[in-house]
């Protein structure tokens, strides 16, 4: 943004330069309708870009940083974010909040402890690395959220509305390069004109397409778009963000870990005691689906708009089990392989992989740091089918490594992780209050060697 | 200048195929060095080779017969030892001579435990194990145990243990989602969530079956 805004300023300044070279011209008047006329445009078709990306900036920092617990406008984790302004004692109070909650908790601030009854006992993190314009995006964006109406299809069309601005934007804009471009033109022509009036010879001027300007900047430009597609292309290769396969039973997230608030751990156990989350066996859908026979929710609707027969996906899960409904027993074992004859293992197809020479373990994760599965995964109780949320990138890992505080030992209270009371350095530099929290990063999260090895 | 023109077409369609061949979301994408990236070694989940490996223990021998399963009879570390009794009608009256190995659980077992509880348990039985869970609510599942009632209270844990571990009417086994010991805790946990047992109900029929007895404190010594 702040580049954007000092080019813009250096922009109109070398316009300004360029055309107020020669002001005793007698084309100065023309010149300088000319110049007003190029100088607004582009000042309007700038701002045009600066207040889209600023819509887009709320938007995306608040999904990036706050929707795990928030919602703009209804209770969920934490509270609901459209009106907190108004609710707040001053309007400094959330930038100091968003930095540090715990902090305020412990200055003792009232509305700070009022929050916390309310919605402890878990902690908000601290976000100090969101500067203020930032969160004042994020609260612009909330504050101006509305709510997507759900219609009989199933189809959420909320997304129209940001598209149809942004077409209209890049429209504005070309119509204003035309423009732009036509002012030119004229510009030219009309120097033709005073040129030949004044009986200056000049030779016959080339076309724009062989101008060598024009030419530039077009090589320049497609310069610029191509390195960007390549580079970002190049970036892409390898990460499998939105990665979506086709399972082989439409197995929603949704419907389980959603509507009927079965926990993650039930089916993915694995994950609070080992590398792997575990993909639960058949016998752990059995559980369940020996009683539930039959989908009587509300209609599962895929993305293209087909619907899902739930009770017709169950069957597919009774045939991969050989259980038989009707009789609610197993099929019988009669090649004597320990499992029920025609009984087969789903074979899923795995979403989040990881390159080889990565090393990640689940339970590190959920039972130590005491991360929840959505940090990494999405809001999963919200998926039909499920898709790779996060980039799994590098970068992505260390950031997390970067912002997030361990459970460190305090002295003070004994709470916190024991292990951690072996770091006796940060222990003393929070004694003499050179740190107040200590990241992953601080305890080695950030070495090559934790998890390349 | 025309083969420029031509070079520079080629390589503009190139790209452009090249991002767009990038976003289909069904398909997982390529990456940069395939033998970096998957692993020579049989991760969990692979897929085995089957024209190497077997999961049918007829093709022994032909094949290398892998299930993934431990050989019988094998123990995890740290775990408790089996439970001496199989599935069968007759077992599920004597499964109460069983005791349970813990007496008493440290409050942090005990917290351990609810949390096992409630993910686990409370989506049928409910966080009180009154019966009224999630899925009971919903009218998914029917006929849920309220265990808080006098039959269970009165239940001996050995009884409880065989049906987390064999299963009871419609509720499966837990024996792949629960250690034994996690079963065991489990059930102290129960017993918090019960009305306090009746002082004339609290002793269970120990003397019926005495070879169950027997067979765990051997499990035990050995």
């Amino acid at each position: 943004m702040l580049i954007l805004c000092q080019h813009r300023v250096l922009l109109l300044h070398v316009y300004k330069e360029i055309f107020h070279i020669s002001p005793d011209n007698c084309m100065s008047r023309y010149r300088k309708i000319i110049n007003k006329l190029f100088t607004s445009f582009l000042v309007v078709s700038l701002l045009s870009i600066n207040i889209h990306a600023f819509a887009q900036d709320g938007e995306a920092l608040f999904k990036a940083n706050c929707a795990n617990c928030h919602k703009p406008d209804v209770d969920y984790t934490g509270p609901a974010l459209k009106g907190a302004q108004s609710r707040e004692p001053d309007a400094e109070w959330i930038y100091k909040w968003v930095a540090s909650p715990s902090a305020m908790i412990g200055n003792g601030d009232k509305h700070a402890k009022d929050l916390f009854a309310k919605f402890g006992p878990t902690m908000m993190n601290g976000f100090p690395n969101l500067k203020k314009a930032e969160i004042d995006a994020i609260m612009k964006y909330v504050e101006d959220y509305v709510p997507v109406k759900k219609d009989d299809t199933g189809t959420a069309g909320g997304a129209a509305p940001e598209s149809d601005n942004s077409l209209l934007f890049g429209i504005l804009t070309l119509v204003l390069a035309l423009v732009g471009f036509i002012l030119l033109q004229v510009n030219s022509n009309l120097r033709k004109l005073s040129d030949e009036k004044e009986g200056v010879q000049r030779g016959e001027p080339v076309p724009f397409y062989r101008n060598k300007t024009y030419l530039m900047v077009g090589v320049l430009v497609l310069f610029a778009l191509g390195g960007y597609a390549t580079i970002n292309a190049a970036i892409g290769l390898g990460r499998m963000k939105n990665y979506q396969p086709v399972q082989p039973i439409y197995y929603s997230h949704k419907v389980h870990a959603g509507t009927n608030q079965i926990s993650c751990l039930y089916c993915h156990g694995g994950a609070q005691d080992s590398k792997q989350a575990s993909i639960p066996s058949v016998n752990v859908c059995m559980n369940c689906h020996m009683a539930i026979k039959e989908y009587k929710g509300d209609p599962i609707v895929r993305e293209d708009g087909t619907q899902v027969n739930g009770t017709a996906e169950i069957q597919k899960l009774y045939s991969y089990a050989g259980w038989n409904p009707a009789t609610k027993t197993y099929n019988p074992d009669n090649n004597h392989d320990g499992i029920p004859d025609g009984a087969h293992p789903i074979e899923w197809i795995k979403i989040h992989n990881l390159p080889d020479h990565v090393y990640f373990n689940h339970s590190q994760h959920i039972k130590v740091g005491q991360q929840q599965c959505q940090t990494c995964h999405g809001n999963i109780q919200e998926m039909g089918e499920v898709y790779q949320f996060a980039e799994l990138s590098m970068g992505w890992c260390i950031n997390c490594h970067r912002e997030t505080k361990v459970n460190f030992y305090n002295e003070a209270d004994s709470t916190g992780n024991k292990f951690y009371s072996i770091y006796e350095k940060f222990h003393k530099d929070i004694r003499n209050h050179k740190m107040d929290s200590v990241t992953v990063e601080h305890i080695g999260g950030t070495e090559c060697q934790k998890c390349h090895y | 200048m025309k083969r420029i023109t031509y070079i520079t077409a080629i390589l503009v369609a190139g790209v452009a195929i090249s991002v767009a061949s990038c976003d289909s979301k069904r398909e997982p994408g390529k990456v940069y060095m395939p033998d970096m990236a998957y692993s020579r070694a049989y991760e969990s989940y692979a897929a085995h080779d089957s024209a190497l490996f077997t999961m049918d223990p007829n093709d022994k021998g032909a094949k290398i017969f892998y299930n993934s399963m431990p050989a019988a009879g094998t123990i995890k570390r740290g775990e408790l030892f089996p439970f001496p009794l199989a599935k069968d009608t007759n077992n599920y009256k004597i499964a109460g001579t069983v005791k349970n190995p813990f007496d008493s659980l440290s409050k942090a077992d005990l917290t351990e435990a609810g949390r096992l509880f409630n993910i686990n348990c409370a989506i049928c039985h409910g966080e009180k194990a009154t019966g009224n869970g999630p899925l009971g609510t919903s009218g998914k599942i029917g006929a849920i145990a309220n265990l808080t009632l006098d039959q269970y209270v009165n239940m001996p844990d050995g009884q409880m243990f065989y049906s987390i571990t064999y299963g009871k009417n419609d509720m499966g086994s837990y024996a792949s989602q629960l250690t034994r010991a996690q079963r065991w805790s489990i059930i102290k946990y129960v017993r918090t969530l019960q009305p306090k047992k009746e002082a004339a109900a609290a002793t269970p029929a120990t003397g019926t079956a005495s070879p169950a007895k027997t067979d765990s404190a051997t499990a035990k010594k050995g």
